[in-house]
């Protein structure tokens, strides 16, 4: 069965660089039978993947021990959904993982556009199999899943405890996808600039790609930050690792991208900017999974090195090399056929949230290497660690956040000041008075009132635009407010469904602002039945209790919530002990609510004395983040989702004093 | 051209603004990361200053003790070496949540971020290097 596994691969790396020189060669010489067989190779090596990868789950599923990867990360005691994820919880797995998706996108991207992207499609073949040749050779020379060991060892050694929960299952896949869905507009942008088609054909093509991907990488992020949350125990969801970073910075490039293709689309200007976007994007998903495999920059959660960062190094290096190669050679047809007439204009903000977008990925970026340089330029390492991130960064998320409000409502071109009045005049009020009361009420945390003060503004604005959009829906064709806001959103998802994001975007930033401004946080050592109070309520221990199954042993600490004398709930924190790996994790208990979130770490505890440390964090507003990541999957699926109407055509498009409504 | 001028001036104070961000960032939050022996050698020059040493906890050296506020931790961190022989160290002095990964025999590896005064590290925060995320520990 494995060497079944085994031989797929090492068909698969021979195919794929076929494909990718059939298709060069094909496109080159425009023999288009060598096309068609670049294409059915590319199928074969995704078919050749998916043979692989099933080979891997089939042994994790029936526990085959003799294969050293299902050894080593999953045991026979480990729950199923976790025996499948360990597919992707160790390095080799999760390179095989990051190819199965890669492949499959290829494919699915093959079957869409052979028809209507004949000219691109070749070299957009080339580039995804060139991309899986690296993947596949690194499968077949470097780290071979489908190792065996020389006896078969009894048992497995398990999966990484901390890798044994729910969200830590689902976090790589979204991540992966993210970082492969990168792939698919970089492959048709390095298209564009070959063939010279520059136009926004390309951009069209990948508009829903690139969407997928931005969105997998939120989830990705936010599936993360979700874990860290519930299984690291310290309290906080995000701690500027570089492992994080490595997440965020594609994401903040991806997002860039998303809202200066709109330029593009509407304006035929920033063309160079977008390829220089997509290109650094695709970069730092390879920056992001070398990272978390090389061991270069050390972590809390210490990779070992594996002798794959040269290879990853050299691939980023020939990839960025090619790429600007490709674009120095193309700028003089990248002209912008368009100039920005004003400062206040929605170009004028775009571009700005650009550059806003960059500068954080720069500043994330600087930090998360500088270690790195500074052992290269002073020969000694200097790690700069949250302070220094939330510092640089506070200023520029505010920025953003006001850029949020600004940029959807602006006009294009110049904005007047009848458009700045009509827009702007009642959220700004809104958000000064929003940040008066909260003053007044005694908040003197100044940069979390501006935070605060801003999302008012910025939600003021969107509902503004959809109070209007059924207004006039209501005016022109008698609706009920109900179904005038359901067609506006399905005549114009694109807009629509963006407005929704940035709703999800807000109660994000509502809970970051809580949680980095108002965290409060206690640390006390009990005997049963002692007491402490933390945010108004009192918290009595009452014990540890003790069980255990045939994977794990058990520690679970009983504290009781008394609020105004009345017990409100009952918490459970618990110390587990994992039988296989012999090794102990912390198991958190929280009490969520939407104000603030009780969270609970039993961290020390004493057999003897019966004495427990109790780790107590009040973090506030924090499930708004969560919830805001629901929001932003609603908004994304509204715009992803094809309209039904013909996609150019403006539902409505009223001229409004000179200032015309874009109908996307 | 002016226009451009416009432009190209608030792109230089963005630019500038994010780069005064960074620079007074770094000098603020700059930790020095060091492994035991860079330490060992140069420890007096570093006193009070922000670092992070990285050392293997020394066989037999830990106490604990509960105190009202957490765990009361003291060992000395000394070099990696394998023979579990005691060599060159230093006192340190932790008061808060040991980590799971941290063995009461010692022998861990251990990331000590605090500050170094009076011979002995006081740590803010003990972090254990956990096994790798993706591979297990090597000679396994």
């Amino acid at each position: 069965m494995v060497d079944i596994g085994s031989l797929a691969l090492t068909i698969a790396w021979v195919l794929a660089l076929y494909a990718a020189l059939m298709s060069l060669a094909g496109a080159y010489w425009r023999k288009r039978d060598f096309i068609a067989s670049a294409e059915h190779a590319l199928l074969a090596v995704w078919g050749l993947v998916t043979i692989a990868g099933a080979t891997l789950l089939h042994a994790l599923v029936t526990h085959d021990f003799n294969l050293e990867y299902v050894a080593h990360y999953s045991s026979s005691t480990l729950p199923l959904p976790y025996t499948i994820a360990a597919l992707w919880g160790g390095q080799s797995g999760s390179l095989l993982f990051w190819l199965m998706i890669l492949t499959s996108m290829g494919a699915v991207v093959l079957l869409q556009n052979r028809e209507c992207n004949r000219e691109l499609m070749p070299y957009v073949n080339a580039v995804l199999m060139l991309i899986a040749f690296f993947f596949l050779s690194m499968l077949n020379f470097v780290t071979p899943p489908f190792q065996r060991l020389a006896f078969t060892p009894a048992e497995g050694q398990d999966l990484n405890p901390l890798l044994q929960n729910y969200w830590m299952t689902i976090h790589p896949p979204a991540l992966y996808l993210g970082y492969v869905g990168c792939a698919v507009p970089f492959a048709f942008a390095i298209g564009a600039l070959v063939t010279g088609k520059l136009g926004d054909a390309w951009i069209r093509t990948t508009r829903r790609w690139t969407l997928l991907a931005w969105f997998f990488l939120s989830m990705g992020n936010l599936f993360g930050a979700q874990w860290a949350y519930l299984v690291l125990g310290w309290g906080g969801y995000w701690a500027w690792d570089p492992v994080e970073n490595a997440a965020f910075m594609p994401w903040l490039t991806c997002t860039a991208f998303l809202h200066s293709v709109m330029i593009q689309e509407k304006k035929n200007m920033l063309k160079i900017w977008n390829i220089v976007l997509v290109i650094l994007t695709f970069a730092l998903t390879i920056f992001g999974t070398f990272l978390t495999r090389s061991g270069v920059i050390s972590s809390v959660h210490s990779f070992t090195q594996s002798g794959l960062g040269p290879f990853f190094m050299i691939f980023l290096g020939v990839t960025l090399a090619v790429s600007v190669a490709l674009l120095i050679w193309r700028l003089p047809q990248l002209k912008s056929e368009n100039e920005l007439d004003s400062v206040l204009s929605r170009e004028s903000t775009f571009l700005l949230n650009n550059l806003v977008l960059v500068g954080i990925a720069f500043a994330v970026f600087w930090g998360t290497v500088f270690p790195v340089i500074s052992e290269a330029v002073r020969g000694i390492k200097i790690t700069v660690g949250p302070p220094f991130f939330n510092k640089v960064n506070a200023p520029l998320g505010l920025t953003l956040l006001f850029l949020t409000g600004v940029g959807p409502v602006i006009a294009w071109r110049r904005a007047s000041a009848r458009n700045l009045e009509r827009n702007f005049l009642l959220p700004v009020s809104l958000g000064l008075l929003g940040g008066i009361v909260l003053f007044s009420a005694g908040i003197r945390h100044y940069s979390a009132v501006l935070s605060f003060a801003l999302c008012i503004f910025v939600l003021a604005t969107i509902a503004m635009e959809f109070y209007r959009g059924i207004r006039a829906r209501q005016a022109m064709l008698g609706e009920n407010p109900a179904t005038a806001l359901l067609r506006l959103i399905s005549k114009n998802r694109r807009r629509y469904g963006g407005y929704i994001i940035h709703i999800g975007v807000v109660m994000m930033f509502l809970g970051i602002t809580g949680t980095s401004a108002f965290k409060e946080e206690k640390q006390i050592t009990l005997k049963p039945g002692e007491s402490f109070t933390m945010g108004g309520d009192t918290l009595r221990y009452d014990g540890v209790t003790a069980h255990e199954t045939t994977h794990i042993a058990y520690l679970t600490a009983s504290i009781a919530v008394f609020r105004n004398g009345l017990q409100i709930d009952t918490l459970r924190p618990e110390k587990r002990f994992y039988k296989k790996p012999q090794q102990p994790t912390t198991e958190v208990a929280i009490r969520s609510r939407p104000s603030a979130d009780l969270y609970l770490v039993l961290g020390s505890y004493d057999e003897a004395s019966k004495m427990a440390t109790i780790q107590a964090y009040i973090n506030p507003l924090v499930s708004w983040l969560w919830w805001g990541g629901v929001v932003l999957v609603i908004g994304t699926a509204v715009t992803i989702v094809p309209s039904r109407a013909p996609a150019r055509a403006p539902a409505y498009a009223p001229s409004r004093g000179g200032q015309t409504v874009a109908a996307d | 051209m002016n226009r451009k001028a416009r432009f190209a001036i608030a792109a230089f104070l963005l630019a500038g603004a994010v780069g005064y961000l960074m620079y007074s960032g770094i000098r603020q939050a700059a930790v020095y990361y060091l492994t035991i022996d860079e330490f060992l050698a140069k420890k007096e020059s570093l006193a009070n200053e922000g670092i992070r040493v990285a050392g293997r906890v020394e066989l037999g050296s830990v106490t604990k003790r509960m105190t009202p506020v957490g765990e009361e931790l003291n060992f000395r961190l000394g070099d990696f070496r394998t023979d579990g022989a005691a060599g060159p160290a230093v006192p340190v002095h932790f008061i808060g949540v040991t980590p799971d990964m941290f063995k009461a025999a010692g022998g861990s590896d251990v990331i000590v971020e605090g500050k170094y005064r009076d011979g002995t590290l006081y740590a803010q925060s003990l972090l254990t290097s956990c096994p790798s995320k993706y591979e297990a520990e090597a000679g396994k």
